[in-house]
């Protein structure tokens, strides 16, 4: 079977991949959602690599790929714990929040329509010590 | 016999020495005992210049080369110190009268501030002149002139946290140099344009250049390089038209006045000429100009003397005068024909340098003395403000009065016999066939009215400051003493210098100038005679000079006011000398202000405005791309997009698929 056609196929779909990674990263403005797709841009180019190798009979495409997952775990490690930094400081996941590297001295970007507030939802409950009987609340404990 | 010829190099190493040793370990270590460097070696120096006075009248001119400063083909300039007889006097004069200053200074600035620097920079000074007299070729001799000049800048600008003193200190530097520039051109024509058979000299030694001026093959513009050494002398030795600069470095300590008229710089010029003797009796030309500029500035001087108030200014210009004396005497030494030795070229330079000598003991008694009346009226000089401190200061009157006598041509004193040389050389010069004859008349008329002028103020200055009723200012203090016996030591000696060393050294020995005829080049005078008839004249001008003075100050007190206001204008003219700084200050001074002023503002707005201009043109562009850097994170990454997609279509577009 000619390996050639079915690379081509690959080669598509990788593309695919990576096109619709670089629209959603450039086009979506909720952090969590640009981070993944920026993944899919690096699978897109995982699949590029996978399918080289295989249409050249040698690991050096495979050994790539291996690279590339590795780094987007810890890239995914760091990136969310980031992402969890930005969102209690600003209580948002929006990206247009965070336009401080501008230049000194230049207006900020204004939103013409800004992402919902998420609302404040309640706060975590609060544990008693070890060995203390935790003190129930009234509405909760006539139940 | 002890022989201080092999020594020589000492003779300025000693001072040189002090100086840098008490520059460096002064402010630390030595403190309160800077002035022992100093001293030790003035007075080293001193007795090694008696030595080499000794010793060159036993052996004659000593040349001796240490090192060569530079050699290039035929060029050579070696740092090569000359003893001969000028010099062994010279050397005297000054390393005596300044170990005498630098006793006196140790008294005077005893509570000053830069009290180490002061000595580190009279040694300096020291080293500067001894070094400048021993020169033996006029490069060298330039180089410790410039080297005086610096000296005379540090010292007048002691105090230079005092606007006045920094003024004074510039404007002595920048006078002086405008001098030097001419003493500069003047040495270099004598390179480049003197010829002796077709062959340039290339030698700056005095040995080449004096030769090779006497020969018969030689030519050169000898006038002009004259008139031109002549402008080094007028700055430094302060005459018409750059004597501005002395009364105005009054500001400098007393110590440092007494050190500037007496002994070490404004002698320089005097010396430089003496020196070039041989050079400027083949030029009367230009000697007629130095005896002319000489006799002006004697004149000029000591007309503006008459109506100052500061005591010190009055000795200033004084010096003045007596510089413009020497130079007269200077001025007269000419010998037209080449061939003929002329006793009067000897005759005029011994009575300049006698004078000089003289002069030396008693302007130097003079400025110690009137530091000593400073130093007890709480630095007041003005004799306005003070008077009738004869019995306050006894030793300081009685020897201020032993230098203005001196000063005055008191008969017998030592100014009266050196003035009489000057004088008598003048008339000699004024005698049948002599070229510029009649010039010389008028000169030794001028000399004669100076004699008088001189006599009337200095003691104008002597009265106003010791006769009469005791009066002194209130910041003298309630109790006016006499100065430490430090100061007065000093002062008694000179006193002794002043009354007596004319008499001792010429008229009836003639050991001075014998002495100074063994220098090469110079003739011995074989027939000494009393000019009597000026010898009376001026005795009787001077005495003259000296009764006006007492009739008008403590006979007539009165008649004095009266006289200035029947004749304001000149006597404001006098008391504004002559307006002299104001109109150098309106011709020369502000133009070149203006011209300042013009520079500063081309530079500050077109040289650079147009940089400015250039450094604009980044911060423009920069503006011009700065919104694009917006911080939006997504609008970069387009960015980053659409450069990769223009990038590839552009290579598409260049390769094709």
């Amino acid at each position: 079977m000619n390996p050639v056609p079915m690379l081509a196929n690959y080669l598509v779909v990788g593309a695919i991949l990576f096109a619709l990674g670089a629209v959603g990263f450039l086009a979506r403005r909720n952090l969590i959602i640009m981070f993944l797709s920026a993944e899919m841009m690096l699978q897109g180019v995982a699949l590029n690599l996978v399918a080289f190798a295989r249409a050249r009979a040698n690991l050096q495409g495979q050994a790539f790929t291996l690279f590339i997952i590795t780094v987007a775990a810890c890239e995914a490690g760091i990136a969310l714990a980031l992402i969890l930094m930005l969102y209690r400081s600003r209580r948002s996941l929006d990206v247009s929040l965070w336009q401080d590297l501008r230049e000194a001295g230049q207006e900020p970007t204004v939103d013409e329509e800004p992402l919902p507030l998420e609302p404040v939802s309640a706060p975590l409950p609060r544990l008693s010590p070890a060995g203390l009987e935790p003190q129930q609340q009234e509405e909760t404990s006539h139940v | 016999m002890f022989d201080a010829i092999p020594y020589l190099w000492l003779i300025p190493a000693f001072p040189l020495a002090a100086s840098v040793l008490t520059a460096f370990l002064g402010p630390r270590l030595l403190r309160k005992h800077s002035h022992w460097p100093c001293i030790v070696g003035a007075v080293l120096s001193c007795i090694l210049a008696f030595g080499v006075l000794v010793a060159i009248g036993r052996q004659g001119t000593e040349i001796r080369e240490y090192y060569t400063w530079f050699q290039a083909g035929d060029v050579y300039v070696g740092f090569t110190l000359r003893a001969d007889a000028l010099t062994a006097i010279m050397l005297v004069t000054v390393t005596f009268i300044s170990s005498l200053i630098a006793i006196y200074s140790v008294g005077y600035m005893h509570a000053e501030e830069g009290y180490a620097r002061f000595f580190a920079e009279i040694a300096l000074f020291l080293f500067s002149m001894t070094g400048l007299v021993l020169a033996e070729n006029l490069l060298l001799l330039y180089a410790f002139w410039e080297g005086v000049g610096l000296c005379s800048y540090l010292l007048i600008g002691f105090w230079f946290t005092k606007p006045s003193a920094a003024e004074a200190a510039r404007k002595a530097f920048l006078v002086t140099r405008l001098g030097d520039i001419g003493f500069l051109i003047g040495i270099l024509v004598i390179w480049s344009q003197f010829h002796l058979n077709g062959q340039p000299l290339y030698a700056l030694d005095y040995k080449t250049v004096f030769d090779a001026v006497g020969q018969a093959g030689f030519e050169g513009p000898i006038t002009a390089a004259c008139l031109l050494l002549f402008c080094g002398a007028v700055g430094k030795s302060a005459q018409f038209p750059l004597h501005v600069w002395l009364p105005d470095a009054m500001e400098g300590p007393t110590p440092v006045s007494a050190l500037i008229h007496a002994a070490t710089m404004v002698t320089a010029g005097v010396y430089m000429v003496a020196r070039c003797t041989p050079l400027f009796e083949r030029a009367p030309d230009a000697q007629l100009v130095v005896g002319c500029i000489g006799g002006f500035t004697a004149l000029l001087a000591a007309l503006i003397a008459l109506t100052q108030n500061d005591l010190k200014r009055v000795l200033a210009y004084s010096t003045i005068s007596q510089l413009g004396y020497m130079f007269l005497a200077l001025g007269s030494a000419t010998r037209p024909e080449l061939d003929r030795a002329n006793p009067l070229v000897t005759m005029a330079v011994v009575a300049a340098i006698f004078h000089l000598f003289t002069h030396a003991f008693f302007k130097a008694l003079l400025f110690l003395a009137a530091g000593s009346v400073m130093h007890a009226m709480g630095n007041i000089i003005d004799m306005r403000r003070f008077g009738g401190l004869r019995y306050a200061l006894p030793w300081t009157r009685w020897t201020f009065l032993s230098g203005a006598a001196a000063l005055a041509g008191f008969p017998l004193l030592s100014g009266f016999w050196s003035k009489d040389e000057i004088l008598s050389a003048v008339a000699f010069a004024g005698e049948e066939g002599h070229p510029y004859r009649a010039a010389y008349v008028v000169l030794l008329i001028v000399g004669l009215v100076t004699a008088g002028l001189t006599a009337f103020y200095t003691f104008r200055a002597y009265f106003l400051t010791f006769s009469g009723e005791l009066r002194t200012p209130p910041e003298a203090g309630h109790h006016v003493h006499e100065s430490p016996p430090v100061m007065v030591v000093p002062l008694v000696i000179l006193a002794i210098g002043a009354l007596v060393i004319g008499i001792i050294v010429e008229p009836f020995t003639h050991w001075f100038s014998g002495f100074l005829a063994l220098t090469p080049y110079f003739t011995p005078i074989h027939e000494h005679e009393f000019n009597w008839l000026l010898m009376v004249g001026s005795s009787i001008i001077a005495l003259g000079g000296i009764g006006l003075a007492w009739f008008l100050y403590v006979f007539q007190p009165g008649v004095v006011t009266r006289l200035a206001s029947a004749v304001p204008g000149l006597y404001q003219l006098s008391l504004n000398k002559f307006y002299l700084d104001e109109l150098y200050s309106f011709f020369l001074v502000q133009p070149v202000l203006g011209l300042a002023a013009f520079g500063r503002a081309f530079d500050l707005y077109v040289v650079d405005g147009l940089v400015d201009l250039l450094g604009q043109v980044p911060r423009f562009l920069g503006l011009m791309f700065r919104p694009i850097q917006n911080g939006l994170a997504q609008f970069y990454a387009l960015a980053m997009a659409l450069g990769l997609a223009v990038f590839l279509i552009a290579l598409v577009w260049r390769y094709g698929w």
